[in-house]
């Protein structure tokens, strides 16, 4: 290994300059983005150190930087106050430097135990045998950290607080001076969140230093003694958390004026809206038999409603008598936190899934913005025009006789790429040239194209950065209220803001039940409580790590309705 | 931007990509060839002199062993396109001139306008038969096709074996092989006072229908769908990606049998061990240089035609032992494989710009 | 005594096929395991059996054995060059080097030897006796009475056994194998890891190789391998990708084989291209999950990065 040299042979932890970890003047490209430039941090032994920022704004790519995974362009490196040059995870990791991974890096089909000594090769293991007495330094460690664990099982089979635990534990089974954990938040339910943070302030009381990425404000400011903000790759602040508000993080994160928007921009308020005048676009779309048959009704019915519906996902409902309808141009927000029966919703709703019990009364075609846009949404070899065929290649006015009708299908993409202000780096742009941003405004453009009676939105701006969130969310809320006959939409998202910024009428989705929230309760706090289970105790309410409901003083009993169905029209 | 370039690619890159790769190959060979002592520049000329030396050479010679090329390249280009990575067309090729000689040696005293259709056709559903196993296995069971069309290949090769040693050994009893199909199965020429029989324009014609299928119909859009993307096929595209697979299996099975049954009905007139040279194999090669395109298949595989024609005369002439167009073969693939992975490089560093 | 007579030539014949494959099949599983399935190990074969053949000639056998794993190992250099560090498809890759292996060795063969209709006459590796293990009936012989090659694959399934399940750096190879992504993050380096399994890979099925020119039939000819590196990756399947398994399933093919020839010699009549084709109906069947199912490592055959 090329990184212990010269006075730093024995890593002595801090009697240099004192911090667990620092980096200097670090700048990180991409080609010709920038991801870093000249960013400097340091981290000091026993601290949580939150990591903000946008998506895009470089917070991931400094972990990396500090995890040995990517290697700066300029800059320094120090660990324990030597410089290092490292070259790849294995060099940070002889140095104490650990990190746990967004997506989990476990090898499915090992068990805990095994994927905890392939992390820890050298500890492991005598020259190369397994060595006697592992297993339970393990379980001794696990105790230690008050970690539950299950070291037996293919960890395949597990679930994802689980394995996020058999992560922690494998990057802390050695001598961890420097613990990187990237949105280890993203996966867990609110509970598990707490239990999280719990086990990160026991570790860093042990005198670990702990880099905490995430972008969620209220989260860092429940757990972080520092915080620093990255913006477009750049240093913005760091500052004490305890000295510092959520809005003067927010303003930092988003840089003023962009975020004013986005605050501002709640239901009823004014919505951007596109001008259009009748286009290619609009006629391609009243071609298509549902809009036909809908022209010119005033249709108080309406355009998708569901009624007990309940679907079964091995062997468990996922979905519970679920009762929902929307009306033409009316959003109906679906809020929770992930993986509480959201995504069968959404495959109910367009057609995919059909329910095991209960009526689902759907137009014969249906929009749906799939939340994992470059894996579900795009073909990323296709060209913009391939992707919109994707949706429209079934529909009589793509086709001439059997042939695909390519001249018209570009035309309408060609539309679609004015209509939506898509910007194409080139000219024969594929889906993966394109930004996630314009890959987004591409899919919402072409599921509106496909459907102009409902249209599913799935978590649409997750993982955009604030303008082009600002763009598709108004490019949502346009087409829901564009025109004569605009389509029903029903937003489902685990961000409060964006359910509160563009819905109508919300409901809450939690174990697949489906909650209506009254008018009244129509605020980040009560919702909040909603998603969480609706059983929260005053105490927990009190210190609440959820930021913004410090904001409101609804108590918690006005905010857990009966089991009213969310079908019908507007209150 | 304009209207037609939002689907087109640049229409250059894969005809350059094809011509850098021959021209490296070129240059690898005669640098091996001179290696090995021989005279690179008369090994090429003899080579060519052999495949398009003369009307002749090049109509019975070249384009005669194109035929099998093209239909088992034009098989395997349309599972890759699906990302089916069916390597079996060896096997299918077997199990389709199998089929094929038994319908036609079953049938004699049928006129050939009905004997060389059922005896094709024969050969076409053999070849999907012994593609479905593979394709029962992958939509079935997860299973990868890799292996499975791989083991499926000596399954057929012994099936040949044993049927050509037994069941239809010839009624002499003197060879292994089979009897000779009836003259009415016989292919007609395609050009009078040649080899060249139908089967080189039937395989000319199954590439110009894929060619319009893959781009121009929605079946064809949704193949090369399944094949980017089979989750965003279902997500986006909604429609489920098994039947695809399905088609492409069995697609890519029947014209693998076909070009079994062309071989017979074309050229042996019957069947027997080893009836293939490994033209399953070198489909793969013939498929990859022409970037998987149906149309430009047609001329790769009069480029591998001439390799194997002009081997002959390579040898005779120059000096230079045939089994040279063997590993001239494995050189165009891996020249492709280079000059892709180059030019997908140099496309990464441009397109962040 | 008679039927112990046909037993024992049989087993000595089901085992001289059966070697040639656990040696590349075992080289194959460490490969797999680490989640490259390399199709151009049947040109690692072939270059092996002509290494082997030029070794011998021009210093003894056992030098034959030594270029003829050599041979191998460059053959499995070069599609790892290509399939591993330029992240090419790995079945195309490892067709092309199949093909070309077999064309090459054709062009060096005869450019060395000319086309002469002789067979080649190579030293050959002698047979070395166990005492007392020789000496029981019927397997004696079979087992215990053979080149240094086939002690050779016996050494191995244990030690490979040990190095795949029980140590280290088989954790860390079949990671590589399963998730190349969590193995890169545990700071393994996946392509190296892969390189290293497939060279090893090749320099055993160059041993095989040199096993079928240098034991089995002291020659070489052309094509001689004929489909051994293919059958291998069929033995690793049938065996599950385990050492163990490999060695059973190997054993199982070569007697296939031997069954075979004893059957041809026998009565004529016999449907035996049938028996050969058995094995490879069992591996399919093996896939299919009929007895337990056969699960290859998930990272099988896919590039990394991605």
């Amino acid at each position: 290994m090329s990184t212990r040299n010269g006075p730093c042979e024995r890593r002595g932890g801090s009697e240099s300059s004192g911090l667990a970890a620092r980096l200097r003047d670090v700048t990180k490209r991409f080609g010709p983005v920038t991801a870093l430039e000249g960013v400097s941090f340091d981290l000091v032994p026993g601290e949580i150190h939150g990591l903000l920022g946008e998506n895009g704004a470089g917070k991931t790519t400094l972990a990396r930087v500090l995890g040995g995974l990517l290697t700066p362009d300029e800059g320094r490196v120090e660990i324990g106050g030597c410089e290092v040059a490292l070259r790849s995870a294995r060099d940070a990791r002889a140095l104490g430097v650990a990190m746990v991974h967004q997506h989990f890096s476990l090898v499915p089909r090992f068990s805990g135990l095994e994927n905890i000594a392939l992390f820890n090769g050298g500890a492991w293991t005598k020259r190369g045998m397994a060595a006697p007495g592992y297993r339970e330094r393990v379980e001794a460690r696990a105790r230690e950290l008050k970690l539950e664990v299950e070291l037996d099982l293919p960890v395949e089979g597990l679930g994802v607080g689980a394995r996020q635990r058999i992560e922690i534990l494998k990057a802390l089974m050695s001598e961890t001076s420097v613990l990187l954990l990237d949105e280890p938040t993203a996966v867990l339910a609110p509970r598990e969140v707490d239990g999280l943070f719990a086990v990160l302030k026991e570790v860093a009381r042990a005198g670990t230093g702990i880099v905490l990425v995430a972008h969620k404000l209220d989260e860092v400011l429940a757990a972080a003694d520092r915080v620093t903000v990255l913006r477009r790759g750049g240093w913005v602040l760091t500052r004490e958390a305890a000295s510092v508000s959520a809005g003067e993080l927010a303003e930092a994160m988003v840089g003023g004026a962009v975020g004013g928007h986005l605050a501002r921009g709640a239901a009823g308020g004014q919505r951007p809206t596109v001008d259009r005048g009748r286009t290619a676009m609009d006629e391609r779309r009243a071609a298509t038999p549902a809009a036909d048959q809908l022209v010119g009704t005033a249709d108080p019915a309406p355009v998708a409603s569901l009624r007990g519906v309940t679907t079964i996902r091995d062997g468990e409902p996922a979905l519970r008598h679920v009762n929902a309808a929307v009306k033409r141009g009316e959003i109906l927000g679906i809020a929770g936190v992930d993986g509480n029966g959201q995504r069968e919703l959404a495959r109910v709703l367009a057609r995919i899934r059909t329910p095991d019990e209960g009526d689902a009364t759907l137009p014969a075609e249906v929009g749906w913005i799939p939340q994992d846009r470059a894996e579900e949404g795009l073909v990323n070899g296709f060209t913009i025009s391939e992707n919109v065929a994707f949706a429209l290649h079934g529909k009589d006015s793509c086709r001439k006789g059997p042939w695909l009708d390519w001249a018209g299908i570009e035309e309408t993409a060609a539309e679609l790429v004015r209509e939506m202000d898509v910007r194409a780096t080139s000219s024969t742009a594929t889906a993966a040239n394109l930004s996630g941003g314009n890959q987004q405004k591409v899919v919402t453009g072409r599921e509106f194209l496909r459907s102009a009676d409902l249209l599913v939105a799935e978590s649409p701006t997750r993982g955009l950065d604030v303008k082009a969130t600002v763009a598709v969310r108004s490019r949502i809320a346009a087409l829901a209220r564009h025109g004569d006959h605009p389509p029903g939409v029903v937003l489902i998202s685990a961000d409060l803001d964006e359910i509160l910024e563009l819905s109508d009428r919300i409901a809450v989705m939690v174990r697949g039940r489906l909650i209506p929230v009254p008018r009244d309760a129509h605020n980040p706090r009560d919702i909040g409580e909603l998603m969480l289970g609706a059983r929260v105790r005053p105490d927990e309410n009190a210190d609440g790590h959820a930021g913004e409901t410090r904001n409101t003083v609804r108590g918690p009993e006005g905010s857990t309705p009966g089991a009213r169905s969310a079908g019908g029209g507007p209150p | 931007m304009s209207t037609t370039t939002l689907r087109t690619r640049p229409p250059l890159t894969p005809a350059l990509t094809a011509a850098t790769a021959l021209l490296a190959t070129l240059a690898v060979a005669a640098a091996l060839l001179a290696l090995g002592g021989y005279s690179p520049g008369d090994a090429f000329a003899a080579l060519f002199r052999g495949a398009f030396g003369s009307w002749d050479r090049f109509v019975s010679f070249t384009l005669v062993r194109a035929t099998p090329l093209l239909l088992t390249g034009l098989a395997v280009a349309f599972a890759f396109r699906a990302r089916v990575w069916n390597i079996g067309a060896e096997g299918q090729l077997h199990a389709g001139a199998l089929a094929g000689v038994a319908v036609a040696v079953a049938l004699p005293g049928t006129p050939g306008l009905i004997l060389i259709p059922a005896t094709l056709l024969a050969a076409a559903a053999a070849g999907a038969l012994w593609a479905s196993v593979p394709a029962a296995m992958k939509t079935g069971m997860g299973v990868g096709e890799v292996i499975t069309t791989l083991l499926m290949n000596f399954v057929a090769l012994f099936m040949a074996q044993f049927l050509v040693q037994g069941p239809l050994r010839e009624s002499r009893g003197v060879f292994n092989q089979t009897d000779e199909i009836p003259a009415a199965a016989h292919l007609p020429d395609l050009i009078p006072g040649t080899r060249l029989h139908l089967g080189f324009l039937i395989g000319v014609l199954i590439a110009v229908a894929l060619w319009l299928y893959l781009t121009r119909t929605p079946g064809g859009f949704r193949l090369r769908a399944v094949g980017a993307s089979p989750r965003a096929a279902e997500v986006s595209g909604r429609f489920r990606a098994k039947p695809v697979v399905w088609l492409a299996f069995l697609t890519s099975g029947a014209i693998a049998g076909l070009a079994g049954g062309v071989q017979i009905a074309g050229i042996t007139h019957r069947m027997y061990e080893n009836l293939s040279p490994g033209w399953g194999y070198t489909a793969i090669a013939v498929a990859l240089l022409a970037r998987l395109n149906p149309l430009a298949l047609v001329v790769t595989a009069i480029v591998f035609g001439a390799l194997s024609a002009g081997g002959g005369a390579m040898q005779r002439d120059a000096g230079v032992p045939e089994v040279w167009v063997r590993g001239i073969e494995a050189l165009v693939i891996l020249a492709v494989l280079t000059v892709d992975r180059s030019w997908q490089a140099l496309a990464d560093r441009g397109s962040r710009g | 005594m008679g039927d112990i007579g046909a037993l024992s030539s049989f087993l000595v014949s089901a085992v001289g096929l059966a070697v040639p494959l656990v040696l590349a099949a075992l080289g194959e599983t460490v490969s797999e395991r680490a989640g490259v399935i390399n199709i151009g190990l049947e040109g690692s074969v072939i270059w092996g059996a002509l290494g082997g053949a030029l070794g011998a000639l021009a210093a003894g056998p056992y030098a034959g054995l030594a270029a003829g794993a050599l041979a191998g190992g460059m053959a499995a250099l070069l599609f790892a060059v290509f399939a591993v560090w330029l992240n090419t498809n790995q079945i195309i890759t490892g067709t092309a080097v199949t093909i070309g292996s077999l064309g090459f060795t054709g062009a060096v063969f005869q450019s060395r030897f000319g086309v002469t209709g002789l067979a080649l006459e190579l030293p050959t590796v002698p047979a070395w006796e166990v005492p007392l293990l020789s000496r029981i009936p019927a397997l004696g012989p079979a087992f215990f009475d053979q080149a240094v090659t086939v002690y050779l694959a016996y050494a191995l399934v244990p030690v490979l056994g040990w190095f795949l399940f029980r140590s280290r750096w088989g954790l860390v190879l079949r990671a590589v194998g399963e998730s190349p992504d969590a193995a890169h993050a545990s700071g393994v380096p996946v392509a190296r890891t892969r390189m290293l399994a497939v060279v090893f890979a090749g320099l055993m099925a160059g041993v095989a190789g040199a096993h079928l020119s240098l034991v089995h039939t002291g020659t070489f000819a052309e094509n001689m391998s004929a489909g051994k590196g293919f059958i291998a990756i069929a033995v690793v399947v049938l065996g599950r990708w385990s050492p163990k398994g490999v060695v059973a399933a190997a054993l199982f093919f070569g007697g296939a084989e031997a069954l075979q020839f004893a059957l041809q010699a026998v009565d004529a009549d016999l449907p035996y291209p049938l028996f050969l084709a058995l094995p490879y109906v069992l591996s399919l069947a093996a896939l299919a999950g009929w007895f337990g199912r056969a699960r290859a490592p998930e990272g099988l055959a896919l590039p990394w990065p991605r």
